[in-house]
């Protein structure tokens, strides 16, 4: 690179004649070909007597670098603009490509960060420095540009898939820990850049390699496979149950000391040195926040998944509906042309009202879901949930068994009134206090005109069939009945009030029904995936699920806390070492190299016990199960969802947590002086 | 012909925490102006009482530390103009360190303490390796590659620094107090390894010693008073 491998070779034979395998290259750089020596022309071998010796010295003239390196700060206000920049770029072409606003957001952040991180690696490299005051600045003036500038401009903003707008929307104070936030996570992955930047080129040359590094590093941590099993079986073990056992085996040595000091034999009692304790209570405490992590989100994510299929199961995957009143007469035609569509697995017309039921002196509100019993098969789950009764009895209510308390079993059937069949929740047969067979009248508010302006209009109905769908919601509000008898009932003649839908691949509704709305050609129709029928309840479990992962992702940070401590206490503990490897020609990178690669180690480790330790807990949710109590939770199982993106997501922020912990260690390791650590003992 | 080592004007003063009342922070002036020059292949003993900046200057040479004022220059090169990595570069493959007390890497063998610098420098681990060992069994210890510091004696411990210090068959050799707390038979020992070696590879060595009878049997001296040197 720099001509040196040449010039040492040169050089070798000259200082060292008998140097038989001479290791690598010695040489340092080129000579300097004529090197003038400013001062005493005539050099004398022996000691001058210098005249006056020099009371107030010159300054040496070592290049001292400078404690705000201009270029590096330059570089970092550019990854500053860069980033923002990047971001709303990518969100603007994504946007345009017509991504989802989620995927776009998430694409977008990763240029952001990316751009941040690479000029950041710039300004690390350039300024051979991890350049914590120039990126503070270059963040600080972000902080400030990103407030003014976002408060001033986001009322007229069109951010397109950037949150932004959403942020204004909810207030001044969102929008301000919002454009924080951003500003922070740019400022984050413009330090880590630079770190990066000054751990591969801060010697002057690329230099990526970690060999030493790695090797006195696992010197460092001394950690032997044993003692990992045996933290890795304490945490496991609950902490207790191995803390005593850690006790009683301290217990049982110090018995054995004394006994051997009352006999007078010699003992010799291992210690564990202090750095060693404190390394294993960081990864210790990294496993536990990971363990936690991965264990909530999954049960969370099973929570989610089950709701899902039970919601999903119960009502449709989307909807077809039509804009104006009562006149959706032509569903018949709308069907066929829907069903046309690749991806659509199945349609059925429905009829929709909100009622009050009344049996006895019982009353409940429900909602009524007229049905054509023909179809609904290939759309909802109604046939699996019936758990008494017949669907099918809804086209031939004369087979509906009579109630037993009534006589129905010896009285012949024919001196029942027949009445159409209706199908009912548990929840809801159970507060109206109905079984199949019992009479159920169904109150619709907005009946027939009478002498005193509208007169509610009411019918009586035999319980056909009771469902049990598993989401208390529809179990308690849910009454269906057959499409003609809801017709008529509800005096809508031949409409329905639009086309429920199924699917055949759940992640793919929406695009799949945005194409029928366009096989419809539009107005007078619309349509509407499940995430918009339900989208207040997955908005409330997302941001439920997020605010878990930020809480419990303080776990991890306060485990990082114990990395930054141990890490610490290395650097203080091993001065001496840091100034003997640095006399030896280590340099600055090499000696932060060391440090960070100690704390990822500490970090590596403690997220795969996590992980180990997460998929453990999971599996063990899922096989054995933890019985719920069925009446509270309406589900008789912890569920779990082993999702495979959420464990890497969470390896990636604690290793990244980690990593941020370690460079406030590691820079003030590669700061000390040689003479520093050499001197006192 | 250009010396190997020419230190003109040579000055160190310390800065120490004031004392109670004063404001001023106390300057203790160790050297006071040191021009020397130095030939490649020279073995130089560097004698003085205690205190008188025998380790400071060693430090200076080595580039471990900065001069108040004064410049060394190394084969033609001011080191006080370098950046950070041409420093680096020089102390791990120009010159060899043994300090006054070793300074063995407690956790590392006889042998990996000898490796160190080669590694480093990125040679690949065999390579590192047999020099070292060969450096190992230059100064005699080849039978103790696998021992670490503490279950070495001092003499050996002594040895195994002179074998790190010469791992990368550097041009300058500094050793302070080689044979500080060492019985006179093995500190001769030391001091014949430091001839031979010099004779051998025609390593040039700066020497510190409080020994008189050591510091005759090398061929210069110079001795270091009141931050002056003499003769
Ligand atoms: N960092 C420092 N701050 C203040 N004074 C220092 C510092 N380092 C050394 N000194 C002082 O400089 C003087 C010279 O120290 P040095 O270690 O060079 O002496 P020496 O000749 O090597 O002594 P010895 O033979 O005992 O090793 C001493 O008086 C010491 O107190
Ligand atoms: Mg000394």
């Amino acid at each position: 690179m720099r001509g040196a491998e040449a010039d040492s070779e040169g050089r070798e034979g000259e200082a060292s004649a008998s140097g038989p395998g001479s290791p690598g290259s010695t040489s340092t750089a080129p000579p300097n070909p004529t090197p003038t020596p400013t001062s005493t022309a005539t050099s004398t071998p022996t000691a001058t007597p210098t005249s006056a010796a020099t009371p107030t010295p010159t300054p040496a003239s070592t290049p001292a670098p400078p404690a705000f390196h201009l270029p590096a700060f330059g570089l970092a206000v550019l990854a500053m603009l860069g980033a923002p920049a990047a971001l709303a770029l990518v969100s603007a072409l994504l946007d345009r490509a017509g991504a989802g606003p989620d995927l776009a957001f998430r694409l977008s952040l990763v240029a952001g960060a990316l751009t941040a991180a690479a000029l950041g690696a710039l300004a690390g490299a350039v300024g051979r420095r991890v350049a914590f005051f120039e990126i503070s600045a270059a963040g600080a003036l972000l902080v400030a540009a990103l407030l003014v500038g976002g408060v001033l401009l986001a009322p007229g903003l069109r951010s397109g898939t950037l949150p932004i707008g959403a942020w204004e929307q909810q207030g001044k104070l969102v929008l301000v820990l919002g454009l924080l936030l951003v500003a922070g996570a740019i400022t984050t992955a413009a330090f880590v850049g630079s770190s990066l930047g000054f751990l591969l080129y801060g010697g002057g040359r690329f230099d990526a390699s970690l060999s030493y590094e790695l090797f006195v590093a696992r010197a460092h941590l001394q950690l032997a496979p044993r003692t990992l099993l045996g933290l890795f079986l304490v945490v496991v073990t609950g902490l207790l149950p191995g803390l005593l056992l850690a006790m009683g085996i301290s217990f049982v040595r110090a018995l054995q000391e004394r006994r051997a000091q009352a006999a007078r034999l010699p003992f010799w009692r291992p210690r564990m040195p202090a750095t060693l304790l404190m390394t294993l209570i960081s990864i210790g405490g990294v496993a536990i926040g990971v363990w936690a992590l991965t264990v909530v989100l999954s049960v969370m994510s099973g929570f989610e998944a089950d709701l899902k299929s039970k919601i999903l199961g119960a009502r449709s995957h989307g909807v077809v509906l039509k804009y104006g009143d009562n006149d959706f007469t032509e569903w018949r035609e709308v069907r066929d042309r829907v069903l046309s569509v690749p991806g659509i697995a199945g349609a059925t017309p429905f009829v929709y009202s909100e009622v009050m039921l009344s049996a006895d002196r019982q009353l409940a509100g429900a909602i009524l879901e007229g049905v054509d019993p023909a179809t609904v098969g290939t759309v909802l789950d109604l046939a699996r949930n019936v758990r008494q009764g017949d669907l099918a009895w809804l086209d031939h209510p004369e087979r509906i068994p009579l109630p037993r308390g009534t006589g129905g079993a010896e009285a012949p059937p024919a001196r029942a009134e027949v009445l159409p069949g209706l199908v009912i929740g548990q929840e809801l047969a159970r507060s109206l206090r109905v079984f199949v067979g019992d009479v159920v009248n169904v109150i619709s508010p907005l009946g027939d005109l009478g002498p005193a302006g509208p007169q509610p209009r009411s019918r009586a109905f035999r319980v056909a069939a009771i469902f049990y769908c598993g989401m208390y919601e529809y179990d308690s509000k849910f009454a269906y009945l057959g499409l003609a008898d809801a017709q008529r009932f509800l005096a809508t003649g031949d409409s329905v009030t639009g086309l429920e839908l199924r699917v055949k691949d759940l992640d793919s509704a929406r695009p799949v029904v945005r194409r029928v709305l366009a096989h419809l050609e539009g107005y007078p129709y619309r349509v509407k995936d499940w995430g918009e029928l339900n989208r207040n309840l997955f908005a409330a479990l997302n941001m439920e699920k997020v605010v878990m992962a930020v809480i419990l992702g303080f776990i991890v940070l306060v485990a990082s806390f114990t990395i930054v401590a141990t890490l610490v206490m290395q650097v203080l503990d091993k001065r001496r070492e840091i100034a003997v490897l640095r006399s030896m020609g280590a340099g600055t990178p090499s000696i932060m190299k060391i440090f960070v690669a100690e704390g990822l180690g500490i970090g590596a480790i403690g997220t795969a016990f996590g992980l180990l330790l997460g998929f453990g807990t999971c599996l063990f949710i899922d096989k054995v199960g933890i019985p719920l109590d069925p009446e509270v939770y309406y589900i008789s199982n912890l569920p779990v969802r082993l999702s495979g993106v959420e464990f890497l997501l969470v390896a990636l922020l604690s290793l990244a947590i980690s990593y941020l912990a370690t460079l406030y260690p590691a820079t003030k390791a590669a700061r000390l002086e040689p003479v520093e650590g050499l001197r006192g003992e | 012909m250009e010396p190997l080592l020419r230190i003109r004007g040579l000055c160190k003063t310390y800065l120490m925490a004031p004392e109670a009342g004063a404001r001023q922070p106390r300057r203790v002036e160790v050297l006071r102006g040191i021009d020397l020059d130095i030939g490649a292949g020279e073995l130089l003993a560097l004698t003085g009482p205690s205190g008188s900046g025998k380790s400071t200057f060693l430090n200076l040479v080595g580039a471990l530390d900065a001069p108040s004022s004064g410049e060394v220059w190394f084969e033609g090169r001011d080191l006080f103009a370098l950046d950070e990595a041409a420093l680096a570069e020089f102390r791990n493959a120009a010159v060899g360190f043994i300090f006054q007390s070793h300074h063995l890497l407690p956790e590392f063998t006889a042998l990996e303490n000898a490796m160190m610098p080669a590694l480093i420098r990125r040679v690949a681990r065999p390579e590192a390796r047999r020099a070292a060992r060969e450096m190992l069994a230059l100064v005699g210890l080849a039978d103790r590659a696998e021992h670490r510091p503490g279950e070495l004696s001092g003499g050996e411990q002594q040895r195994v620094a002179l074998a790190r210090a010469l791992a990368l068959r550097p041009r300058l050799l500094l050793a302070d107090e080689p044979t500080g707390n060492l019985d006179p038979a093995t500190a001769d020992g030391i001091h014949g390894l430091l001839a031979a070696i010099n004779g051998q590879l025609g390593v040039t060595a700066i020497v510190v010693t409080h020994n008189e009878r050591l510091a005759q049997a090398l061929p210069r001296r110079l001795r270091l008073q009141g931050g002056r040197l003499g003769g």
